[in-house]
């Protein structure tokens, strides 16, 4: 039974409810105790009392005491409601959920514990729950527009499209008047509606929904792209021409209205010159407009290509405009569309009639044209492009963009430390541009120089945050440095700081992901529901972006070393060993060192600041890093845990992700789960059954069972019958040597097969010469000696320094084997 | 290269351009409020030629325009902002930034009849001082000194669209002019981002503290009115 609290008390406790709203934590807190010290067993003051103390961060105090909280008084919604935001401040959603329902138990009555749990139903995707919260809140308030769309949205997003059409209708119908022409949020209701009927396939409902109630629409771009492409849906060719030559008229520059006006026209695809035509009408009517001139490129063939082909590289290199090259990259799949590339370019720069004089146009685009074709993968040359490439500096000694590409040459040669020094010389000659200054600390970091590319982002940081450059990049979400910072350290053998680099792109995911939070309260109110429905169908693959997967992968890449390391209790202590407690122990140094001078910063930041100012915010602890170098996330005790955290994602959201299938196997196989390394193998080997990676992971997973000796008998039942890759009696030597015979000449296939006889037990010795033989294969490029070495890496090799000196031979100035 | 209307799933690209581009720099979440608060008036330029890159390639973003309706006019007329325009270095000088400039403008006037648009610019911007002053025909309002964080001082300039609405008004057809109440626009600030993290009321910018975890907000234990 709740304590009664006497009136004084009572006051006392809005008193502390208020303070903890306005953050005045200490406060609140020293109120609260007050209550507590007469009535101990206060169950919503003690709630309270846990509320601030997750205020102060003070996570697992407040818990604690939410929980006697509840034990004191079972039945008090405030208690559970507190408990549910406890879990929710974790982002424990699940029992978040549990802990409000309960609280609607006992106050069902509550419109904000109602909509506290709608937000968490519909953040967990719990479309059911979410129709059943919203079908009481509508009942609640009948009377607002925002009731019923919200219930639309969720059935819509449950996938019950007709419903929701059918709860938007219902509430237009209870509308006296025509809303006003300008009000936004019917307008958007009108169209969000329209997106329903379309949705469900109706396109006839569709249109005359759309010529109805949209005429005077304010999205007018929505309303005339639903009409065409409804049109167009419907046959009625001519009208949807018209559409799309109404959409051309405004927004020139998207492919996609032509290419949709072309099949509106009934031209086929092979008639090119009429699907020329068409183009054409508008590169002449917008002189301004690239695509129309640019298109025709994909499609023309031969003679036809080739005219078009000079005529827009003519004009373009006349005009000078930089991104020519990479306008016409894509058409290199074309052989043909190649050479005649080439050949044009080249031909212009010997023309009579074009500038000769100028940096940028005329001859010298024409260069830069050139060394660039050489310098693409697929028409490399490296030395004529860095020929042409060199001509085209002449003529303008101070141009960036020539100096760019002369880094890049570099690279692609692997001196990466000339190519980083080329990438800075070209950032001196333009110091107010951001890009080019990203672009010579990301030379930077490829050549391994942390810290130099971090002061050269530091240039276009804001100075006044506090911890540097990095807590700047941080703080905005700067996934590209992080994850190449990461890679780098990596490269180095610096497990803490790549774990600690790839792990902040991580929690940058989880935030875009909590970033959703506010939105659902949040869109009803604005009433943009077609671009809140877009972001929820974005949140739902988030992590299948290449910037969660290159970093999760790497940190996957990290962790497996980890767990492959002999452990370091000196069973297995060798040399290397040494040298890397040598290497922890001075990473530590620098770690304390760092940590020491970012402490004296933030401590000089506060001090400087106005005391008269900020006091709101004094109660608001800011939660610090406790490992700002990763030496705790090196340290761990469960790389192999680690990493499935990052990978479970990845196979969720990528499962057509060749990478991500052969980290799980990696993974799963490790950890004995032979179930879910099959799994991972056999969608790989769907996707690619020639991949040699699969190759070796057949051998690997086959020699694993073989063998295992405690594989349960379910578990064995299933992978008798679906591991059928390689029979089980197969002669696992032999299969790799035939292998291995048949893909001789491939570096590729030849790398995984050396690596399979390592999974069987073949020698060291044997194996890590193998290794070095392989550079001598006609076919072995710069990448497959990176590959060869980052074996030789994973194994530790003693024969690393070898294979470098033999791969120097072969790759003279690659920085990566110096 | 397309110029087309910013979704959703092109933000992380948007956020990057913008980290490569410019030292004025937002978390993801300003971005989405943009996206979710004025989805018309955003565009992005698109590197559609570019080949795919495996099964889960997102569109090449070599520019955006981020723009915004001001929430609370201080002189009460209606008007779009822009809060980011950058291109791509490889991209520049093909006539990008004027075209995603154009779309958003376009915009603002036919959703919102906002009746200028307005935006900063570093006084030692050339490219874009020659984007805003010549080819759109933006005007210099004032100088705001010591606007961006490394002191240097800003042009607040805007570009008046009465013409845009004279040549939206003589394009519509059945000229059905019902001119009814202003609208008002009544979002809420979504949480921290509702203002632009980077600049206070002044335009000065300041630090906004991150904590991993958003603290429980004011009003999460107060009766919040849904319709309003
Ligand atoms: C400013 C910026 C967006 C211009 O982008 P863009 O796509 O190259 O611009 P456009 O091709 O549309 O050019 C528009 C006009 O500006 C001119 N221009 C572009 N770059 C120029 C330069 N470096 N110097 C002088 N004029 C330039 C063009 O010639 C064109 O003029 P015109 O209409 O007289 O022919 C781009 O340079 C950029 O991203 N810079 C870095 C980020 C930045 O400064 N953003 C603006 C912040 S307010």
């Amino acid at each position: 039974m709740p304590q009664p609290l006497s009136a004084k008390d009572q006051t006392n406790f809005r008193n502390v409810v208020r303070a903890y709203e306005d953050k005045q934590y200490k406060r609140g807190l020293k109120t609260a105790d007050s209550i507590l010290k007469k009535n101990p067993k206060h169950g919503d003051t003690m709630a309270m009392k846990a509320l601030i103390l997750n205020g102060q961060l003070k996570t697992d105090e407040a818990f604690a005491l939410a929980k006697e909280a509840l034990s004191a008084d079972f039945k008090s919604h405030i208690c559970w409601h507190v408990y549910g935001l406890l879990y929710r401040a974790v982002t424990n959603f699940e029992e978040a959920i549990k802990a409000y329902k309960m609280a609607l138990r006992f106050e069902p009555e509550s419109a904000q514990i109602q909509r506290d749990l709608a937000i968490l139903q519909i953040q967990m995707r719990d479309y059911q729950g979410y129709i059943q919260s919203r079908q009481a809140m509508l009942q609640a308030r009948p009377g607002f527009r925002q009731s019923w769309t919200a219930l639309a949205i969720a059935h819509h997003l449950a996938g019950d499209l007709a419903e929701a059409e059918n709860v938007l209708s219902t509430y237009e119908g209870t509308l006296k008047s025509k809303p006003s022409r300008y009000d936004l949020e019917h307008s958007e209701a009108v169209m969000y509606k329209n997106s329903l009927i379309a949705e469900q396939g109706d396109y006839q409902r569709a249109l005359e929904h759309l010529e109805e109630a949209a005429k005077q629409n304010l999205d007018r771009l929505a309303v005339m792209e639903c009409r065409a492409e409804y049109l167009a849906k419907l046959g009625r060719r001519e009208e949807a021409a018209s559409a799309y030559r109404a959409l051309i008229e405004r927004n020139p520059d998207l492919q996609i209205y032509y290419e949709k006006l072309v099949e509106v026209l009934g031209i086929s695809e092979d008639n090119t010159s009429e699907r020329k035509a068409v183009y054409d009408e508008y590169a002449s009517k917008f002189p301004r407009c690239d695509t129309a001139k640019r298109v025709p490129l994909d499609f023309l063939q031969g003679s036809e290509f080739r005219a078009a082909a000079e005529a827009y590289l003519t004009l373009m290199l006349n005009k000078g405009v930089p991104s020519t090259f990479a306008n016409l990259k894509h058409l290199y799949a074309d052989e043909f569309k190649k050479n005649t590339l080439r050949e044009l370019a080249e031909e212009y720069v010997k023309s009579e009639g074009i500038d000769k004089e100028s940096k940028d146009k005329g001859e010298a685009a024409g260069l830069f044209y050139l060394a660039q074709h050489y310098n693409y993968y697929m028409s490399r040359d490296l030395d004529k492009s860095l020929d042409y490439v060199e001509k085209t500096i002449e003529k303008d000694p101070k141009s960036v963009d020539y100096h760019m590409t002369k880094a890049r040459i570099f690279k692609h040669q692997g001196d990466l430390s000339k190519a980083s020094e080329m990438m800075d010389h070209a950032r001196k000659l333009d110091l107010k541009d951001r890009y080019i200054n990203s672009k010579a600390a990301k030379y930077q970091l490829r050549n391994n120089e942390n810290e130099r590319a971090l002061k050269t982002v530091g240039l276009f940081t804001r100075q006044d945050t506090v911890g540097g450059p990095m807590a700047d990049l941080l703080d905005m979400q700067c996934v590209w440095f992080l994850t190449e910072d990461g890679e780098a350290y990596a490269r180095q053998g610096n497990v803490a700081m790549a774990l600690k680099r790839f792990q902040a792109v991580a929690t940058i995911f989880d935030t875009w992901q909590e970033d959703q939070f506010d939105f659902h309260s949040f869109s009803l109110r604005k009433g943009q529901i077609r671009a809140y429905i877009d972001m929820m169908r974005w949140e739902d693959h988030i992590r299948d972006h290449p910037f969660y997967s290159r970093a999760a992968l790497a940190a996957i890449q990290v962790y497996l070393k980890l767990a492959d390391k002999p452990s370091s209790n000196g069973v297995n202590g060798n040399g290397e060993d040494e040298d890397e407690a040598l290497a922890k122990k001075k990473a530590a140094k620098k770690a304390k060192k760092e940590q020491q001078r970012m402490e004296r910063e933030a401590a000089e930041k506060q001090a400087k600041q106005d005391p008269n100012k900020g006091t709101k915010t004094d109660d608001e602890p800011k939660k610090k890093d406790e490992d700002p170098m990763g030496l705790k996330l090196a340290a761990t005790e469960d790389p192999l845990g680690e990493a499935i955290k990052l990978l479970e994602p990845l196979l969720e959201v990528c499962p057509k992700s060749i990478e991500a299938q052969h980290a799980g196997f990696e993974v799963y196989i490790r950890r004995q789960k032979h179930l879910l390394a099959l799994r991972c193998l056999k969608a790989a080997a769907n996707i690619d059954a020639e991949s040699p990676r699969v190759h070796e992971q057949t051998i690997a997973l086959r020699h694993a069972l073989n063998g295992a000796t405690d594989v349960p008998d379910k578990v064995a039942q299933v992978l008798k019958e679906e591991f059928n890759l390689i029979p089980a009696s197969a002669n696992l030597q032999e299969t790799n040597d035939h292998f291995l015979a048949q893909h001789k000449d491939s570096p590729e296939h030849v790398l995984a097969a050396i690596r399979a006889k390592k999974i069987l037990g073949e020698d060291r010795k044997s194996t890590d010469k193998q290794v070095i033989e392989m550079l001598d294969l006609p076919k072995t490029r710069y990448n497959d000696a990176i590959s060869a070495l980052q074996t030789l890496q994973q194994w530790r090799s003693p024969e690393e320094d070898a294979f470098k000196k033999a791969a120097q031979a072969k790759f003279p100035g690659a920085t990566r084997f110096s | 290269m397309d110029i087309r209307l910013l979704t959703n799933a092109d933000l992380p690209l948007i956020q990057h351009a913008n980290l490569e581009n410019l030292p004025e720099n937002y978390f993801l979440k300003y971005y989405l409020y943009h996206s979710l608060s004025w989805p018309q008036l955003s565009f992005v330029a698109v590197d559609v030629s570019r080949p795919k890159k495996g099964p889960y390639d997102y569109p090449k973003i070599v520019g955006y325009v981020l723009a915004k309706m001001e929430e609370e006019p201080s002189d009460g007329v209606p008007h779009g902002h822009i809060t980011s325009l950058s291109v791509m270095r490889t991209h520049r000088k093909l006539g990008i930034a004027e075209k995603l400039m154009r779309q958003s403008q376009l915009a603002m006037v036919e959703t919102y009849q906002a009746k200028y648009v307005s935006l900063h610019v570093r006084v030692s911007n050339v490219a874009a001082r020659h984007l805003y002053e010549n080819t759109l025909g933006f005007t210099n309002e004032k100088v705001e000194s010591k606007y961006y964080a490394d002191k240097e001082d800003a042009f607040s300039m805007r570009l008046n669209l009465d013409e845009i609405k004279k040549q939206i008004e003589a394009g519509e057809k059945n000229g059905d002019a019902e001119e009814d109440k202003e609208h008002e626009d009544e979002g809420d600030a979504v949480g921290e981002v509702g203002k632009d993290p980077g600049q206070t009321a002044e335009g000065k910018q300041i630090k906004i503290a991150l904590g991993k975890r958003p603290a429980l907000g004011v009003g999460d234990l107060v009766e919040k009115d849904d319709s309003k």
